[in-house]
């Protein structure tokens, strides 16, 4: 049993008291840039949704309300991914909550993780995310930085046989554990691997993509903002005079765009708080796209800062 | 081959500030006014030390205020946006059982040093813990209590077990000297300016039991 605040005050008779208490500071989508899932053919718009920290408000339901506000301006905006993980504390009962209220969107691509070391207790807990988000059948589950995935991926690969979910992926994030990935990429059948890029963090292009690209591997980029610190560390530097080639209007869409201008990336997923951050995110998959001249510049720009 | 070394501080903070006390500010204003309620009854136990006498009526005032941190603030409320708090739910739970097992009738008062720097400590807990919070820059109605919220409770029953226990209360402090360690690293990772005070309690409390080895 939660105490509430009528509970305590009833409980000691003392509705007198309450004052006291300091009061508590209380249509239709643009076209996005979208790129072919490789195992499928299904278009996926370039920019998706993370939910690490940004959706872990607990049940405080001004922040709920908030979470939910941006994930109506993401789909609003024609957004589809959006990523979550057992690991994230309450981030997957406020999605639940959000697309309740949204009355779940079509558009949606409901991406999950299963993070469990015990093998045996993968399909329980994906049932319980399931339970969270409210949806009937997740369409990409991944295994979560590899966590026991040997054992999992032939689970996930009998759940997509049967049509309990679409897609499967790997994940892991910040450069760990790459050459495991690589052999999990080379030897398995899976639709998606998600890691970490981003205009400072380029060790995946050696690798990583170019064999997603000839596997026919969807990506999935995470901590595009290296969890903001990227646009911490340049968002009081000026923006290059030639910035109309990156077709960019902003530091974070500057950084977006380089991502998603890489061509065997399927989609990026930035997390945020706030409605005007999601829509300047899912503006960033509008509009022209660097080539590789530009993305070159970019590099060089923002090494040289 | 272990990665956890590529794994910073911040890593491991699965929530932001304003969600932690906003959490915080609902919590106090649910349970109003037992902040005041507890703080009175940790003060009568810091009297209990004062006077040395009637030392057993005290270490029920500590169980209570263990259990009920760990019941509605660790469990139900911390632990939904921080898991691995579940665990440090347990522990205090276990700390209020093992402070039920120590109580035992007054014996030989502690040597001084011990008692007053045990009575600094449990007015560091009790009085200066809930005016932190807007010498950190947060409102008041984020003030932390002891009984409500684990750090002054852990201050608090450091310097109380420090002040009323004729030998050092060797079973007592490991419970509460970890949740200090883990909730200094916590608000440092949060950038939070009261970060050391966790940290100041271990090194407090450590120096008082190695002086007053005799
Ligand atoms: N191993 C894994 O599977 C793994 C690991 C890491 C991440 N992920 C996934 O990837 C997602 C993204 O990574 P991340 O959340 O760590 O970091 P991130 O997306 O690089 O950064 C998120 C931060 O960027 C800020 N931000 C977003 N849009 C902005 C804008 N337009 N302007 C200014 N600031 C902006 C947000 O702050 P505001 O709230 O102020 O906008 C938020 O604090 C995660 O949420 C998670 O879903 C998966």
């Amino acid at each position: 049993m939660i105490i509430t605040r009528r509970a305590t005050v009833q409980g000691l008779g003392l509705g007198a008291l309450l004052p006291l208490m300091p009061r508590l500071a209380l249509g239709q989508p643009a076209n996005l840039v979208s790129r072919p899932i490789p195992s499928s053919g299904e278009l996926m718009p370039v920019v998706g949704l993370g939910t690490w920290i940004t959706f872990n408000v607990g049940d405080d339901p001004v922040l709920k309300d908030e979470c939910a506000a941006v994930l109506a301006a993401f789909f609003e905006s024609g957004g589809r991914m959006v990523d979550s993980s057992p690991m994230y504390g309450s981030s997957q009962p406020t999605i639940g909550y959000g697309l309740r209220k949204l009355r779940y969107p079509e558009r949606l691509f409901s991406a999950e993780k299963v993070w469990i070391s015990d093998p045996t207790r993968g399909t329980a807990q994906i049932e319980a995310s399931r339970a969270y988000w409210g949806v009937e059948t997740f369409d990409l589950m991944q295994v979560h930085n590899l966590v026991s995935w040997e054992e999992h991926l032939p689970a996930l690969f009998e759940m997509k046989a049967s049509g309990q979910i679409r897609y499967v992926g790997i994940t892991t994030s910040e450069g760990r554990r790459h050459r495991e990935i690589e052999r999990v990429m080379a030897s398995e059948p899976i639709d998606f691997v998600q890691i970490t890029y981003n205009i400072l963090d380029r060790e995946v292009e050696e690798r990583i993509l170019p064999l997603a690209k000839e596997k026919g591997i969807g990506v999935i980029v995470n901590r595009p903002f290296r969890q903001k610190r990227l646009i911490r560390q340049f968002e009081d530097e000026p923006l290059p005079a030639w910035l109309d080639e990156t077709g960019a209007l902003s530091w974070a869409q500057f950084l977006l765009k380089f991502i998603i201008s890489h061509p065997a990336v399927t989609c990026a997923i930035p997390a945020t708080t706030r409605v005007d951050h999601v829509r300047e995110n899912l503006e960033a998959a509008t509009g022209i796209l660097p080539d590789e001249r530009s993305r070159r510049r970019m590099v060089d720009y923002v090494e040289a800062l | 081959m272990s990665d956890w070394i590529t794994y910073r501080l911040v890593d491991f903070l699965m929530f932001s500030p304003r969600v932690y006390y906003r959490l915080v500010e609902r919590y106090n204003h649910d349970v109003w006014p037992l902040q005041i309620i507890f703080i009175a009854g940790g003060l009568f136990v810091l009297m209990l030390a004062v006077r040395r006498k009637n030392r057993a009526i005290a270490f029920p005032a500590l169980a209570i205020a263990w259990a009920f941190c760990a019941w509605q603030f660790l469990w139900m409320r911390y632990a939904v946006i921080n898991w691995p708090v579940s665990y440090a739910a347990a522990a205090f739970l276990l700390q209020a059982g093992l402070i039920v097992v120590s109580i035992r009738p007054a014996g030989a008062p502690p040597p001084a040093v011990r008692l007053y720097g045990g009575i600094g400590l449990m007015l560091l807990g009790l009085i200066a813990y809930p005016l932190l919070a807007p010498f950190a820059g947060r409102s008041i109605a984020s003030a932390e209590s002891f009984g409500l919220m684990p750090d002054p409770t852990a201050t608090t029953t450091l310097g109380a077990v420090l002040a009323l226990s004729p030998k050092p209360p060797w079973l007592l402090l490991p419970i509460p000297l970890l949740w200090c360690a883990v909730s200094g690293l916590t608000l440092w990772a949060l950038q939070d300016p009261g970060a050391w005070v966790p940290f100041a309690s271990i090194v407090a409390t450590l120096a008082l039991v190695l002086l007053s080895r005799r």
